[in-house]
């Protein structure tokens, strides 16, 4: 060991001076807050192609289609909005070290992106178009579906923290899978908001 | 997701255990064994990508289509620019942040280890769906590296599994592992400098990478989403880039663009900054004016993200369009110019040591600077309309990337050579390397430029005979290139094996790499990472960098029996 | 004193090099026969004065240091301790701030007076929808402009002369008469592009675009695709005559009464050449070339042409 290190150890800076620089400290945050910025780079393609096919297009609907019902597809928006409130109990419970608490919450917030799931499913198999069915098809079920993707990938990290805060001792290092899977979820809801604008509010 | 949970905090593997050639080929969580694998990785492929170019140049040679069938030629020509930049240029400068990085900034390894591997181990993945292309049956993928639809989904054959297909997927698959590259490297070099290493005290490489990587986060992405719908296009049956269902086949051109003239610049700044590491070390003088050299790279990146629309100008954009984009354009070269005197400014005056990796770097400055001139000319509208999309296009890119980019990738190798195996590269072989490369690059992409301004369309198979005079020569020049790999990789064999054993700072150099010994221990500084006390290049300052750096440096003679 | 001197005679000689390379710049380009044609390459040849002279200004340093600053060989000594100079870094931030822009400002006039304006509109339901350009062809049209209808397919060109009923797969054009041509692809993106007439144009399928241009000398032209079209689109060029208003008047005239036949197209009688060849060596996946367009003249595409 010694051989390998150059420095005599006197020289060796106070291990405060570099704070979490010593051991091997983990920067999930920092690395997780990057992705979803980038992250959200993709939705944003998404959106642009959708606005600019939109507005050039001279026939948007497809024959026969008549628009989007927009009732039911609100209702679970609520739902997926308001999970945002449930998650972030969750974590005000975690906070206050009411593991309890914290798991009824996630479950909920879990249970309410499911309902969200399984609404969208459920109008997938209602609509009169498809995937191919021009520009407007193509780009509701790219969207819609690219967001439900997240959304599943949300319930399945919500499950593995569920999971894991019942291993003895899994917080004593931190939280940051909790921060992060709840910064996801509020990433995924602000997306939803942003489509529910474009597909159901922009006609 | 989960590979992002943290690491768990493991004690550094014992010394004891003699670092065996296996590693390279393992799931390995070093940065350098990590660097070290993309490097020769994507030496691999380069030998691949070259030689494609080579059966192009000699397809060439004459003006019919005699050597090669001409839907072969769009094949070599489609895969020689993917391969070269999604299988080489990316990767290789890729494996020298993982080298890089770590040393420069004194952090032990990248800040997400496993991340890191896993990003690595995407590449051969993707290398191998590309290259399997080759074999499917109707070929590979043959609409050009930008794959512009509708050409890209014609499909003629109609299977699923096609070149196209397999293009698209192993272009995504690159993308991804570059996104958790990016993470990585943005991560490490915002959290884990040494102490005392603010921002501006850090070297002028990991500020490039930095810039660097920040477009591959903002634009990679677009390129992804537009790559999906492109594979939906061709496999499912969408019409997003298809007019006959209501697409705009231009709107793909936009997506493309928005990431890959940026592109442009992930390859280009991190070569920005070999050269303002190289020159001070040679010319033994501090960089000239670092913090607008630092801040000018962020300026690129600015600006880079603003000017995709050049490459439309003829596709059918409207006039303000292309005169904004040209005003944006040609704003590059301020910035861009700020760092070409910064480096003039630097030699200036300075006491120049012509070794392998100096002479690289000033050959890549020229070829740089010829291309910057040509750049502003290609955004020039008026002249772009008539050179786009002809040879003089060709000839403008191949001297960014080859003249200056490949010609920096190579004086990176010769310098930080010794740091990471430890023994010196033969100079001899390296200055005859460099001067192959300098002649045949320039006999190679010159003629193409008169070609250009001629009225040469580029990805021609045939061309008519009054192009024959300056296309014979550009040939002699990729052949001339071609054998210039030859004494590079005699030089990089035979000085792994029996080069001079180079101690830690052959080239005396100030950084804090060159304060370790060579190759740099596992773990790097480990637990004694020394504090940072000056700013970088303090050539004939006096200036320590570090705190007891004195002791260090008596340390590593100790270490070497030099004292 | 004699520094100064000496500067400023080697500064001198670089602006003498730049302006006859400015000059020289002029020969690099295939023959003008367009009223496009004067302005890009007068363009061009001011950018190249500019781009000779500040590539020559940093390749005088670069000599000047390796000749000047090289260290002897055992020489260990450091350079001076040179960190910057502020007011340097504010010089060479304005100057090429002040050069790029003042070529901006140039070829956006240049830009508006050869109005090669975009393409107008989106063709969508298959319906076109036309729209008048404004260029220099435009602005002098009246009576005695043409307009041609150009189909880029893969890989034959097609010309149209909608007033004449004549069709074409060699392009005739009057002299100095305004054209414009109505852009269409059936199949994938190609380029309209003329070297000599300096002007290019991407024929975007589900549009039409309009592209108008004068043509300013007599000679036999080369048009080529220039957007990647597919296996045949090196093969995909035609010829364009331009001759005086007269000689294209008859020929507009005879071609009239031409009966129909099938136009040229390398890349049809290449592909039934191969088709008939047993198959030697790799071949890879193509679609197949459309048939020749039917039309009322053929024309050449193997005659020497000027451009």
């Amino acid at each position: 060991m010694s051989t390998s290190s150059p420095l005599d150890p006197s020289a060796a800076p106070d291990p405060a001076a570099h704070g979490e620089h010593g051991g091997h400290p983990n920067f999930t945050l920092t690395g997780f807050v990057i992705f979803l910025l980038s992250e959200s780079v993709i939705f944003l393609a998404f959106f642009s192609g959708y606005t600019a096919l939109k507005l050039s297009a001279t026939a948007w609907l497809p024959s026969g289609v008549e628009g989007l019902e927009w009732q039911t597809p609100l209702i679970n928006s609520v739902v997926l909005v308001s999970s945002s409130g449930t998650i972030a109990l969750a974590e005000w419970f975690k906070h206050r070290g009411s593991l309890w608490g914290f798991r009824a919450f996630w479950l909920l917030t879990m249970a309410m992106g499911a309902y969200f799931l399984l609404g969208q499913a459920q109008e997938w198999r209602s609509l009169s178009f498809g995937f191919t069915d021009g520009t407007f098809g193509g780009t509701f079920y790219l969207l819609t579906g690219f967001h439900g993707l997240h959304v599943a990938t949300g319930i399945l990290l919500m499950a593995l923290m569920l999971l894991k805060s019942f291993l003895p001792g899994n917080y004593d290092g931190g939280e940051q899978g909790v921060v992060a899977t709840s910064l996801f979820w509020h990433f995924v809801d602000v997306i939803w908001i942003l489509l529910f604008l474009l597909l159901y509010v922009w006609r | 997701m989960t590979v992002l949970t943290p690491t768990s905090p493991s004690p550094s593997p014992p010394k004891s255990s003699p670092p065996t050639w296996l590693r390279y080929f393992s799931f390995c969580t070093d940065a350098k064994v990590i660097g070290i694998q993309y490097v020769v990785l994507s030496f691999v492929f380069f030998l691949i990508g070259g030689f494609l170019a080579m059966v192009m140049r000699g397809e060439l040679l004459t003006p019919a289509a005699d050597l090669v069938d001409r839907t072969v030629y769009n094949g070599l020509y489609t895969m020689h620019g993917t391969i070269m930049l999604f299988l080489f240029t990316f990767p290789v400068l890729n494996g020298f942040n993982n080298l890089l990085i770590p040393v420069m900034i004194g952090a032990p390894d990248m800040a997400f280890p496993r991340l890191n591997a896993l990003a690595f181990w995407m590449f051969p993945v993707f290398g191998l769906v590309l290259i399997a292309s080759f074999f499917v049956p109707g070929g590979p993928a043959s609409a050009g590296w930008w794959s512009y639809p509708p050409i890209s989904v014609q499909n003629p054959l109609g299977h699923l599994i096609n070149g196209e297909s397999l293009w698209i997927l192993a272009v995504a698959l690159s993308g991804i592992s570059s996104i958790l590259g990016a993470l990585n490297f943005v991560t490490t070099i915002l959290r884990m400098r040494a102490p005392g290493m603010g921002l501006f005290r850090m070297p002028i490489f990991c500020w490039t990478a930095l810039a660097a990587q920040t477009i591959q986060l903002i634009g990679l992405p677009a390129l992804t989403g537009g790559a999906v719908m492109l594979l939906l296009d061709l496999t499912v049956g969408t019409t997003f880039y298809d007019p006959t269902g209501g697409g705009d086949p231009v709107l793909y051109q936009h997506f493309f663009w928005f990431y890959s003239h940026p592109a442009v610049y992930v390859i280009i700044l991190p070569v920005f900054g070999i050269f303002s590491e190289l020159f001070p070390v040679y010319a033994r003088k501090p960089l000239f004016g670092y913090p607008f050299v630092a801040i000018a790279s962020f300026v690129i990146v600015g600006l880079g993200l603003i000017v995709w629309v050049h490459h439309m100008f003829p596709s059918g954009v409207s006039q303000w369009m292309r005169d904004l984009f040209m005003v944006t354009t040609m704003l590059i070269a301020v910035p861009t110019g700020v760092k070409v005197f910064a480096w003039l400014g630097t030699l200036w005056g300075g006491k120049l040591k012509l070794t392998t990796p100096m002479l690289f770097a000033l050959g890549g400055l020229i070829n740089f600077v010829f291309a910057g001139i040509t750049g502003i000319m290609l955004a020039t509208v008026p002249i772009d309309i008539h050179v786009n999309n002809t040879y003089f296009v060709v000839g403008h890119f191949h001297y960014v990337i080859y003249g200056a980019a490949v010609m920096g990738i190579f004086a990176a190798i010769y310098h930080w050579f010794p740091k990471f195996t430890g023994r010196m590269p033969y100079e001899g072989l390296g200055k005859l390397h460099c001067l192959l490369t300098f002649v045949g690059a320039n006999l190679n992409f010159l003629p193409m430029h008169p070609l250009g301004l001629m009225g040469m369309p580029r990805r021609v198979s045939s061309y008519d005979p009054e192009f024959a005079f300056w296309n014979v020569l550009a040939s002699l020049g990729a052949f001339l290139l071609g054998v210039s790999i030859i004494p590079f990789l005699l030089n990089m064999v035979s000085s792994v094996v029996r080069g001079e054993p180079a101690g830690a700072n052959p080239w005396r150099a100030i950084g804090l790499e060159w304060l370790l010994p060579s190759p740099p221990p596992i773990e790097n500084f480990e637990d004694h990472v020394p504090t940072v006390i000056s700013a970088p290049y303090g050539y004939g300052t006096g200036k320590p960098l570090v705190e007891h750096q004195g002791e260090i440096e008596l340390a590593l003679a100790l270490l070497e029996g030099r004292a | 004193m004699i520094r100064f001197v000496l500067l400023s005679a080697w500064i001198g000689l670089l602006v003498v090099a730049s302006h006859w390379m400015g000059q020289e710049a002029y020969r690099w380009f295939p023959v003008q026969a367009s009223n496009a044609a004067p302005l890009v390459d007068d363009l061009f040849s001011l950018e190249t004065a500019i781009g000779t002279f500040v590539f020559l200004g940093v390749l005088s340093v670069l000599l000047w240091v390796l000749l000047f600053n090289r260290a002897e060989k055992y020489d260990q000594e450091d350079g001076p301790p040179m960190e910057g100079n502020t007011r340097l870094e504010i010089v060479w931030t304005v100057i090429p701030l002040v050069i790029v822009m003042a070529i901006a400002v140039v070829s956006i006039r240049v830009n508006r007076e050869l109005g090669v304006l975009g393409p107008m509109e989106h063709v969508h339901g298959g319906e076109l929808i036309e729209a008048m350009d404004h260029g220099p062809g435009a602005s002098a049209a009246g009576s005695g402009s043409l307009q041609v209808d150009v189909i880029a397919r893969q890989w034959s060109w097609e010309f149209r002369y909608p007033g004449a009923q004549v069709s074409a797969t060699e392009l005739h054009l009057p002299l100095d008469v305004p054209v414009t041509f109505k852009l269409t692809s059936p199949d994938v993106l190609h380029g309209f592009y003329v070297p000599a007439f300096r002007l290019k144009q991407d024929v975007v399928p589900g549009r039409a675009i309009d592209f108008s241009l004068t043509p300013t000398r007599s000679g036999r032209y080369r048009l080529r695709d220039s957007q990647f079209s597919g296996a045949w689109f090196a093969a995909n060029q035609a010829d364009v005559v331009v001759e005086s208003p007269e000689a294209f008047g008859s020929w507009l005239e005879a071609a009239s009464h031409q009966p129909l036949q099938p136009g040229l197209s390398v890349a049809a009688d290449e592909a039934e050449r191969l088709a008939r060849q047993p198959a030697g060596g790799i071949r890879w996946a193509t679609v197949p070339p459309a048939p020749p367009p039917l039309v009322n003249v053929p024309g050449s595409n193997s005659l020497p042409h000027d451009a």
